[in-house]
């Protein structure tokens, strides 16, 4: 049951996402904007936009999470559906999941778009384990859309939480960008030692903010 | 009738300070029609509200369907729907598909969702996205959704705001066929529904009951 009702939150998101095209067309052109005008300032330094690269990438990720998990409540606030979410006899872990698995889909193919624009635009070599990197672009996504997914909501919830959320969310997922950072910088340089490490700082972070988020969700939804 | 569909006690709910509601006691059988009438501001939707468990009260309590207004809200939840000022849709999906996930998320059967397109008039339009949709659609869509899912208790907030006659039909059908189905209606408007739905009515005026049925005694 749990997973069914998480299935139909997600796919609903996703839909709304298909049909109004929301995340992208805000994020995308955000996210390209902060790597052009860093690129810029950092000059034409083949090797000094090599290194930051993996930062800048993991920054742009960062933005573009907060951006989106904004605006896939702003469409639940809408009309009340928030409420309708809320007065539901579903188990409200159950949306939260759904939330998270539909912000997770979305990241990763504006993650992707935007690793494409780092690669074009910094030079960053990919390095000799793709999968690796894969896997620290999986782990790392997930942790920001886990995050983003709970405190989201608080954004819809009041002028006061709207104004917290960026308190609240940064300190909270610097762990994550610092380690998928990491990992990143050090598979793109092709000195993997340590990488490791990270992902499973990377994972352990997953399994937390989705318990906690899965745990306190309906809370946050009650009046 | 069979027992109380809802029984508060003392209930009251402030919004920064200000009772919206204030020290209600109220007893509604099972099967009852009951109109919630009161001009705007009496506290009328804040008390549907606080029946639906969409908000909580700041004092007081009572139980809905047999389920503590607190504790029990999970399964007021599952047997109350509340058609209120705000339809819960979403602008980018269809009528049928809105349906359709309102019945997943309600654990409601899904089969039934042309069927009640057709009882509200919207089985032409029903792969129209509801963002193109007037006031008076998006409420017959909420009913709809209503009809779908045959909560034994119905909330009913402004049900005639904005809609034109045969809308206004497809309100009082609901409402009858309610009735006749033992279920349970709480009717709140400042408009007089037709007299034949009603077993009775309660006026509410600054957040008060003025005239209180059956005052349920403080647990």
């Amino acid at each position: 049951m749990i997973l069914r009702v998480a299935w139909a939150i997600a796919a609903k998101d996703l839909r709304i996402e298909l049909r109004s095209r929301a995340a992208v067309s805000a994020v995308l052109p955000f996210a390209a904007t902060i790597l052009l005008a860093l690129g810029f300032a950092l000059g034409p330094n083949r090797l000094l936009l090599e290194q930051t690269a993996p930062g800048l990438l993991w920054v742009a990720g960062l933005f573009a999470a907060v951006e989106l998990c904004h605006r896939s409540y702003q469409a639940e606030a809408a009309n009340g559906a928030l409420e309708g979410l809320l007065l539901g006899p579903a188990e409200k872990g159950a949306v939260y999941l759904g939330k998270a698995a539909a912000a997770f889909a979305q990241l990763m193919v504006l993650f992707t778009l935007t690793t494409g624009m780092v690669v074009v635009l910094f030079g960053m070599p990919v390095g000799p384990s793709p999968g690796r990197l894969a896997l620290t672009a999986v782990l790392g996504i997930a942790g920001l859309s886990a995050m983003g997914a709970l405190l989201g909501l608080l954004a819809v919830q009041g002028r006061t939480r709207q104004a917290a959320l960026p308190v609240i969310v940064l300190p909270l997922v610097t762990p994550v960008v610092i380690a998928a950072t990491r990992a990143t910088g050090a598979l793109t340089q092709g000195t993997p030692a340590g990488v490791d490490g990270w992902l499973g700082l990377l994972a352990a972070f997953d399994a937390a903010f989705l318990a906690a988020g899965y745990l306190v969700f309906g809370n946050l939804l009650e009046d | 009738m069979i027992g109380s569909a809802v029984r508060l006690s003392r209930v009251t709910r402030q919004f920064d300070g200000l009772a919206a509601v204030s020290q209600v006691s109220v007893d509604v059988e099972a099967g009852e029609t009951v109109w919630l009438r009161g001009s705007n501001g009496s506290g009328k939707s804040t008390l549907l509200r606080l029946i639906a468990t969409a908000i909580s009260p700041t004092y007081g309590g009572g139980a809905v369907l047999g389920h503590d207004l607190v504790a029990g809200r999970a399964a007021i939840r599952a047997q109350t729907d509340l058609l209120g000022h705000q339809t819960r849709m979403y602008d980018d999906l269809t009528a049928a598909e809105n349906l359709r996930f309102a019945c997943r998320l309600h654990h409601a059967d899904p089969a039934g969702v042309e069927e009640a397109l057709e009882r509200v008039g919207l089985q032409e339009v029903a792969s129209v996205r509801t963002g193109n949709f007037s006031h008076g659609m998006r409420q017959r869509l909420a009913l709809a959704r209503c009809v779908l899912r045959a909560p034994r208790l119905i909330l009913l907030d402004e049900p005639y705001a904005g809609l034109d006659p045969d809308a206004r039909v497809v309100v009082d059908d609901l409402v009858a066929e309610a009735r006749v189905g033992g279920r349970t209606v709480l009717l709140a408007s400042h408009e007089a529904p037709p007299i034949r739905l009603l077993d009775r009515d309660v006026l509410m005026d600054g957040g008060r009951l003025v005239t209180a049925p059956d005052p349920a005694p403080a647990p």
